[in-house]
């Protein structure tokens, strides 16, 4: 059974086809890359996979329940339960600290715990930041911070938009550590990008183009550890 | 175990919400501000409004006499001819020493002023026609059965008089107070003096005062009581007496028992003789005041029930202006605040915050923000009551305590309804579109 399954999957804004009958599966494990020149479709296909908005057509299974008839309750709960989200403009809460900023998905999630909050954070390498506000830190360990709350409740599925556009190569070199961390301890994760060195990474890229799949081109290199 | 995952919880959503507070410092003052006033309003009206109605009446009866007590013969003759009190044409009086006797009835202490008149006629100089001279108290002692004093007369009763030279004192035995249409036509002024003829006899005296009432009395001479009744050769008599009485609005029984008392049953009759109607305090006059008839002055014992309706309503209606002006103007602050903080409360629901509990969030902030303006307009609606009491009745108001909790329920509701419009716009908000800026 695939984690996450797209059948005929349609977008439509008025007179905009955001999205035209997307069929994708996604494996258990996998790292996916999406593609495609602005305006192609991207974020539409992340907010509904992300359980932030429904398709116009079509089915959207994540872990074999059908998402896209949902009421917006339960699609909370969905996303509460099983998406962590990271986002290209980070989202922090400025007037908290890394570290609540972490304790801010543990609490709408279940409780908060500070450990496990430090702990999420030591693992992108933040230990010795808990206690700074999000103006205190640099574009990349802000980015960090965020996947560090993505992260906290063990999500199912890990996506990110454009998740190294704002940042500059070297913090771009330390979030696909992450990433590729993450994919070696077996996460799946869904990264839409703008940069092809980013999307090698992954196992396979889908490239889309007007709302469709225009192809997909499985990567030599991507998840090549997580193979052996 | 149990405890300290409640108080990570309530640590972290006490968290967000200081956070928000001191975030948003200068909207929260607005809001703060908004509410105190509401409150503040609210608070000096519903004091005002609650203690009031003793005030209004202590106030009113500064507008007369509510009650007027006349010779028998008198009243027959007023009955049958429309005579009013006296008019020279009845030779019945009442008896000056009797009327410390009005202390010792029943509702004694709801009698808070009276003071007796003698009419005399009188040849004024400098007028053709005959003019009325009324003998009075002015301020007297009157030293009463009980072995209390009481400090009453024309200064008490007649209080929004208004004077051009001075009061009259019971002592001022060769002065006068002229009303201010006949000091018109006679061409008088204060300090003015002035010759009276009556039976022969007379008496020059030094015009004190002028005073305006607006009604008859501004025809009349005013002159102590001893001066009238050695004019009138009638030495321990008064004409009629105005009292002046604190009385419980009149219903159903007290219009029956005015009518006829004989109708009441033993028990009702008891009611109504321990009630403070009119009638009811005519009746103990009556008993007390030999061959005295006593009777209500309708109209102003009327007019001080509506009046004090009419303040009331006037004071609810301010009050609830006020607090719809706070909802109003709360609305459009806390909504301004959702609309700023969109992407904040739109990546809260993205990680999976419900509706409810970011409503929540939003909520707690006023409502602690609204505690605070609240408190702070409880406190100055205090003193907004104090002046009110100050200016307007002449009396301190009593502090009811049942005020705060009336305020703290209408300051909730008044939030309530404020945070409708932002809460509304909470919910059709969607993370999907804030959180990628379109
Ligand atoms: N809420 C919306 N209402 C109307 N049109 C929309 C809406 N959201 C997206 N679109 C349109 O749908 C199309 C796809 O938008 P989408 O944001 O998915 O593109 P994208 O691939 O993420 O682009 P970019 O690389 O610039 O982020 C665009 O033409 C866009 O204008
Ligand atoms: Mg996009």
């Amino acid at each position: 059974m695939y984690l996450l399954d797209l059948q005929g999957v349609s977008k439509i804004y008025g007179s905009v086809k955001a999205l035209q009958g997307i069929d994708l599966t996604v494996a258990r494990g996998e790292w996916l890359a999406i593609m495609g020149p602005s305006g192609s479709g991207k974020t539409t296909m992340m907010n509904i996979i992300g359980c932030m908005d429904k398709p116009s057509e079509g089915k959207v299974l994540l872990g074999g329940v059908d998402i896209s008839a949902e009421s917006a309750r339960n699609l909370t709960t969905v996303r509460r339960e099983k998406i962590g989200l990271i986002f290209q403009q980070f989202h922090l809460i400025n007037y908290l600290t890394a570290l609540e900023n972490v304790m801010v998905a543990q609490y709408y999630h279940s409780m908060p715990d500070e450990q496990e909050a430090l702990q999420a954070l030591a693992r992108v390498g933040l230990s010795d930041r808990a206690k700074h506000l999000p103006a205190q830190l640099s574009g990349g360990e802000q980015q960090r911070v965020c996947i560090a709350r993505a992260l906290i409740n063990y999500p199912m599925l890990v996506l990110a938009d454009e998740p190294t556009g704002n940042l500059d190569e070297a913090n771009e070199g330390i979030v696909i550590d992450i990433f590729r961390k993450l994919h070696d301890e077996g996460s799946t994760i869904i990264v839409v990008t703008h940069d092809p060195e980013v999307a090698e990474e992954a196992q396979r890229t889908v490239i889309l183009e007007h709302g469709r799949i225009a192809r997909i081109v499985e990567n030599r290199k991507g998840g090549q550890e997580a193979k052996v | 175990m149990r405890n300290g995952v409640l108080n990570k919880v309530i640590a972290m959503f006490w968290r967000l919400v200081r956070g928000a507070l001191f975030r948003q410092k200068r909207k929260m003052l607005m809001i703060a501000f908004t509410v105190a006033l509401g409150a503040s309003l609210a608070t000096a009206m519903l004091n005002v409004m609650l203690d009031v109605g003793d005030k209004v009446n202590r106030e009113l009866k500064t507008y007369g006499a509510n009650i007027n007590v006349i010779p028998k013969e008198a009243s027959l003759l007023d009955d049958l001819y429309g005579v009013s009190e006296g008019r020279g044409v009845s030779d019945r009086h009442l008896r000056e020493s009797e009327l410390g006797r009005l202390k010792t009835i029943f509702w004694a202490f709801n009698i808070v002023d009276f003071t007796p008149y003698l009419n005399a006629e009188a040849r004024m100089s400098g007028l053709d026609e005959a003019v009325r001279v009324v003998g009075t108290w002015f301020a007297h002692r009157e030293d009463l059965p009980t072995g209390e004093s009481l400090d009453t007369g024309m200064r008490n009763m007649k209080s929004w008089w208004s004077i051009e030279g001075d009061w009259l004192s019971d002592g001022d035995t060769d002065a006068a107070m002229v009303g201010g249409l006949l000091a018109d036509r006679a061409g008088l002024a204060a300090g003015d003096a002035v010759v009276l003829e009556s039976a022969g006899a007379r008496r020059e005296l030094t015009v004190k005062g002028i005073f305006e009432a607006g009604s008859a009395e501004d025809e009349r001479i005013y002159v102590p009581l001893s001066v009238a009744q050695e004019m009138t050769g009638r030495p321990g008599l008064v004409s009629s007496v105005e009292v002046s009485a604190l009385t419980t609005p009149d219903n159903e029984l007290s219009r029956r028992a005015a009518q006829n008392p004989k109708s009441l049953s033993v028990k009702e009759w008891e009611t109504w003789y321990c009630t403070a109607y009119v009638s009811a305090i005519c009746y103990q006059i009556e008993e007390v005041l030999t061959d005295a008839v006593a009777k209500p002055i309708r109209q102003v014992a009327e007019s001080e029930g509506t009046i004090l309706e009419k303040t009331k309503l006037l004071m609810l209606l301010i009050t609830i202006l006020s607090l719809a002006g706070a909802a109003l103007g709360i609305s459009n602050l806390v909504t301004a605040g959702v609309m700023e903080r969109s992407r904040e409360i739109g990546l809260l629901k993205a990680i999976g915050a419900g509706n409810a509990p970011v409503s929540w969030l939003i909520l707690t902030e006023i409502l602690i923000t609204g505690a605070v303006g609240g408190a702070a307009g409880y406190f100055a609606g205090l003193g907004f009551a104090q002046i009110i009491g100050r200016t307007v009745f002449d009396a301190a108001i009593n502090i009811k305590p049942m005020v705060i909790p009336l305020v703290a329920i209408l300051v909730f509701l008044v939030i309530l309804a404020g945070c409708i419009p932002s809460i509304r716009l909470l919910l059709s908000l969607r993370p999907a579109e804030v959180l990628h800026g379109r």
